[in-house]
C-alpha cells in the first residue's frame, strides 16, 4: 500500500481495516523486531515478541489517540513485553540514576567517518560486538537512540524514566565501550 | 608503540560504532502470522445499555430520591429520632452481635459477585 500517509492507515486500522493494519505491520516490523533482538539476543524470541507487539497493538489500537508517534507507541508495547520476559530490565533501568548528566551532548559533534582505514573498520566491528555484550538496559537505550532514532526526550517519555537517567545510561554505555576499546588496544601497546 | 587512540579518536570511533550499529535483517516476515492471529481475536464488544442496567438505574434513582424526599419532608425532630434510633441499633449490633456486620458485608459482596455468574458462564460457553 504505497504512498498512503501513515495517519490515514492508522485511522483505517482503528476502524477495523485489517489491510491497513497489515501495511503498518510491514512498515514497522523490522524496527520492532530489531529492538526485541537487541534486548533479548535471541532471534526466535525476538520474532515472537515482535508478533505479540503487533497483536497487542491491534487490540489496543482503538485507544491510540495519537499523543505520541505510532512507532513510539509500538516501541513502548515492545518494551513492556521485554520487561515481562526480563524481570530485571525495569529495575536495572531505574537503578541507573541521573548523576552523570553534565556535558552530555544530544549528538556528538566529533562524529565523522573515522572508520576509513582497515584498522578502524576492525575497531568498528569490535565495538559492534562490544555493544552486543553490554547489559540489557544499555542495549535497549542504544537501540532506541541510535537504531530507532528517538530523541532523549522521547526515550524518557517512552520508558517513563527521568531525562537524566536516559542521558546517564547512554553516557555509561559509551564509557563501557571506551573501556572495551582500551582493553582491546592494550595488547598492541605492550608489544615491545 | 605509542597509543594511537587519543580520547577524541576514541569518542569518534564510539560514535561511529553507535551510528553504524546495524539494524538486523528479519529472518522472516511476521506480517502473515500477525494477520492470522488477529483474525482469531473477537471484535471488541460494543457498548450497549441492557434492560438490566436500565432497571437497576431506575430502582437506585427511585430509592435515593425517596430517601432524599423523606428526609426533607420529615419534621427535624423525627429525623433526629431516626438518627438516634439508628445509632442505638448499630451500637446494639456491635455489642450483642458483632458477627452480624461482617457477615452482612460479606453476604452482600457474595450477592454482587453471584450476579456476574450468568455473564461469566455465557463467556465460558462461547
Amino acid at each position: 500500500m504505497p504512498d498512503v500517509p501513515e495517519q490515514h492507515l492508522i485511522q483505517r486500522a482503528q476502524k477495523g481495516d485489517q489491510e491497513a493494519f497489515a501495511a503498518l505491520v510491514t512498515e514497522h516490523q523490522r524496527y520492532v523486531y530489531n529492538l526485541a533482538l537487541r534486548v533479548l539476543r535471541n532471534e526466535e524470541e525476538a520474532l515472537d515478541l515482535a508478533q505479540e507487539t503487533f497483536v497487542r497493538a491491534w487490540t489496543a489500537l482503538p485507544n491510540f489517540r495519537g499523543q505520541s508517534q505510532f512507532r513510539t507507541w509500538l516501541y513502548r508495547i515492545a518494551t513492556n513485553l521485554c520487561y515481562n520476559r526480563l524481570p530485571n530490565l525495569r529495575r536495572s533501568l531505574n537503578e541507573l540514576g541521573d548523576d552523570v548528566i553534565a556535558g552530555i551532548p544530544e549528538t556528538s559533534t566529533a562524529f565523522g567517518d573515522p572508520a576509513h582505514g582497515l584498522e578502524s573498520r576492525e575497531l568498528r566491528s569490535y565495538l559492534h560486538q562490544a555493544i552486543d555484550h553490554l547489559d540489557e538496559n544499555y542495549r535497549l537505550l542504544i537501540s532506541l537512540r541510535y537504531q530507532n532514532e528517538l530523541s532523549y526526550e522521547e526515550i524518557a517519555t517512552m520508558l517513563n524514566l527521568p531525562l537524566g537517567t536516559v542521558k546517564t545510561g547512554l553516557f555509561r554505555a559509551r564509557e563501557q565501550l571506551r573501556r572495551a576499546l582500551e582493553s582491546h588496544q592494550e595488547p598492541l601497546w605492550t608489544i615491545p | 608503540m605509542d597509543n594511537p587512540l587519543t580520547p577524541e579518536k576514541q569518542n569518534a570511533l564510539i560514535e561511529d560504532a553507535l551510528h553504524t550499529y546495524p539494524v538486523a535483517p528479519m529472518p522472516r516476515a511476521i506480517r502473515a502470522n500477525v494477520m492470522a492471529r488477529i483474525q482469531t481475536i473477537p471484535a471488541t464488544r460494543p457498548f450497549r445499555l441492557t434492560w438490566n442496567d436500565l432497571v437497576l438505574g431506575i430502582v437506585l434513582t427511585v430509592c435515593i430520591g425517596a430517601l432524599w424526599f423523606s428526609l426533607n419532608s420529615l419534621p427535624p425532630l423525627i429525623v433526629a429520632q431516626i438518627r438516634q434510633e439508628s445509632i442505638l441499633l448499630y451500637q446494639q449490633f456491635i455489642v450483642n452481635a458483632r458477627w452480624l456486620i461482617p457477615a452482612f458485608s460479606f453476604g452482600l459482596a457474595a450477592f454482587f459477585a453471584a450476579l456476574t455468574l450468568p455473564y461469566l458462564k455465557q463467556e465460558l460457553m462461547k
